[in-house]
């Protein structure tokens, strides 16, 4: 463990989630500060290495990718708890609880976006102080500012934050509601489905694994897969392109 | 509507508890305070035994395996309670983290912060001696740089605390707050105006800077209309110094420390004091 490493760590510590590209100007940023001269480790191997100092922490960087075009992303979760300890040290009771509401909600949903209308709906169920659906509405965007949820046109998913951090505790807590990856077995909050078997994939996982299919199918039940298969998330095109990622991003439509 | 089945069926009281910890965690409390919490769980015998790796609470000896979740917990809680820079009082970490630890809570809080400044680089200091309450220091030079790759606004190491850090030095280590506002407006940040990148000034220098130990703040008796007097807090003798501050205040006029002699020699005799070994180490005054 080195000042780099330390480095490294004290500042990804302030970002809730970070994307690859960035991960890999933080790491460059840390050799430069305290040794100009040494060869910038393999991105995977130095995580690795400062992940094996972690363990014993209970704490892990965890690398996972964005459900909707799966740009890589790492944070450092808690590997000890099950539950949303970070967030509990910024938020109040109730507004923790309204994320509990918007989670379950979240959860069930056929599309994992719940709209605001139904969040704001629960809003007198909230533990804790009396909230008014007016707060609740601030509320709601001060989890998007956090990262701990995403907007699209009224309605709210999981950030992939929330998603690399609370994988465990959602998967524990709602064992019948929750949705698996068939590819990757990893959680499932926004995806496409089989129409006739009812398997569902991450729509990178899609893409992984329809590449230059020309006749794709469903891995479980091979019948014909209808939706429209994505592109493979390339970081060397998008840089290319010079596409915003904003912009991109609203590109992309849910594909239920 | 699909049913959820809740695992954690933790009793209100539980909840009632563990509603200090940060601004109040409901259910889903932390592992920190589960840990503390789980003591009264199992008494009630309701404890989630599918949780891995959940210290417990019996007397005894205790595994490896708690001891080392134990102490992990302690860091988390730590961490993110330093990030706020609040100082962590020694009577929150028993309540929400030691809990029936305690008598090992010496030993628990050496190891958290050997592996804080082993891992993050951060030490584990006591606010003031005898006070029972702790921030975390950075062992790592802040460098420019590090504001284009952080998440958040970072140590105010430049800006309005500096500022006032060194106009507080400059005039003999106290200033009248009227005197700050005086220099402030100078520089467009009034007291009852709103400013782009401080919002309320007055509300971050008299209280904000002074709840994270930065200032004191204190009433000058006798004073009409009332003036307060601000000081460097114990936090800014920690994190920085008379010498860095003088520093700061230089580059600004653009001029060298030891053009003001007086300071530069106080100054000096401040780094001379630093550079003799500690009295005092994170280790608890029990």
């Amino acid at each position: 463990m080195t000042d780099v490493h330390r480095r490294f760590l004290q500042l990804l510590m302030t970002h809730g989630v970070l994307e690859e590209w960035d991960v890999r100007r933080l790491q460059k940023h840390c050799y430069r500060v305290h040794d100009r001269t040494a060869a910038v480790e393999e991105l995977e191997d130095f995580i690795n290495n400062i992940n094996s100092v972690l363990e014993s922490l209970y704490i892990e960087i965890k690398k996972g990718a964005t459900e909707d075009d799966g740009r890589p992303v790492y944070a450092l979760v808690n590997l000890a708890t099950t539950s949303v300890s970070k967030m509990a040290s910024d938020f109040a009771e109730n507004e923790l609880d309204l994320f509990r509401k918007a989670l379950e909600l979240i959860i069930d949903s056929e599309t994992g976006f719940a709209s605001s209308t139904n969040i704001l709906n629960l809003v007198d169920q909230l533990k804790g102080k009396k909230m008014r659906k007016k707060e609740a509405e601030q509320v709601l965007q001060k989890f998007v500012q956090n990262k701990w949820l995403i907007e699209k046109e009224g309605e709210f998913t999981l950030h992939s934050r929330a998603i690399l951090e609370m994988e465990q505790y959602i998967r524990e807590t709602y064992p019948d509601a929750v949705k698996i990856c068939n590819i990757c077995h990893s959680l499932l909050i926004q995806g496409q489905s089989c129409e006739t078997c009812g398997i569902r994939m991450h729509l990178p996982c899609v893409a992984k694994y329809f590449q230059s299919n020309s006749e794709p199918r469903c891995p479980h039940c091979n019948d014909y897969w209808p939706h429209e298969i994505p592109e493979v998330f390339d970081p060397e095109k998008e840089r290319e392109a010079g596409t915003s990622r904003a912009t991109k991003r609203s590109l992309r439509s849910r594909q239920h | 509507m699909l049913q959820k089945p809740r695992s954690r069926g933790r009793p209100n009281s539980q909840a009632e508890r563990e509603r200090d910890w940060g601004h109040g965690a409901a259910e889903e409390a932390p592992s920190t305070s589960r840990g503390a919490g789980s003591s009264q769980e199992a008494r009630s015998s309701s404890s989630q035994g599918s949780r891995r790796a959940e210290a417990s609470p019996e007397v005894g000896p205790r595994s490896q395996q708690q001891l080392e979740l134990k102490v992990a917990e302690l860091v988390q809680f730590l961490l993110i309670k330093d990030q706020k820079k609040i100082p962590i009082k020694r009577t929150d970490i028993l309540k929400h983290v030691i809990g029936d630890y305690k008598d090992i809570f010496p030993d628990l809080l050496k190891l958290a912060a050997e592996r804080l400044e082993y891992v993050f680089g951060y030490k584990l200091v006591e606010l003031e001696p005898k006070s029972n309450t702790y921030i975390l220091i950075n062992t790592l030079e802040p460098v420019e740089e590090d504001a284009e790759v952080r998440g958040d606004q970072g140590t105010p190491t430049t800006g309005l605390l500096m500022i006032v850090l060194g106009l507080i030095f400059m005039k003999g280590n106290t200033i009248k707050e009227t005197e700050v506002w005086d220099f402030l407006r100078r520089l467009g940040v009034y007291p009852t105006k709103k400013h782009l990148v401080f919002g309320d000034p007055k509300k971050l220098i008299t209280e904000e800077f002074v709840r994270q130990r930065y200032l004191e703040y204190r009433r000058i008796p006798h004073t009409d209309p009332v003036d307060y007097e601000l000081q460097w807090g114990p936090r800014a003798n920690l994190e920085t110094s008379k010498m860095k501050v003088l520093k700061f205040v230089a580059k600004v006029h653009n001029q060298d420390p030891k053009d003001w002699p007086a300071q530069y020699c106080e100054a000096l005799a401040d780094e001379e004091a630093r550079a003799r070994p500690e009295t005092s180490g994170p280790a608890p005054s029990s």
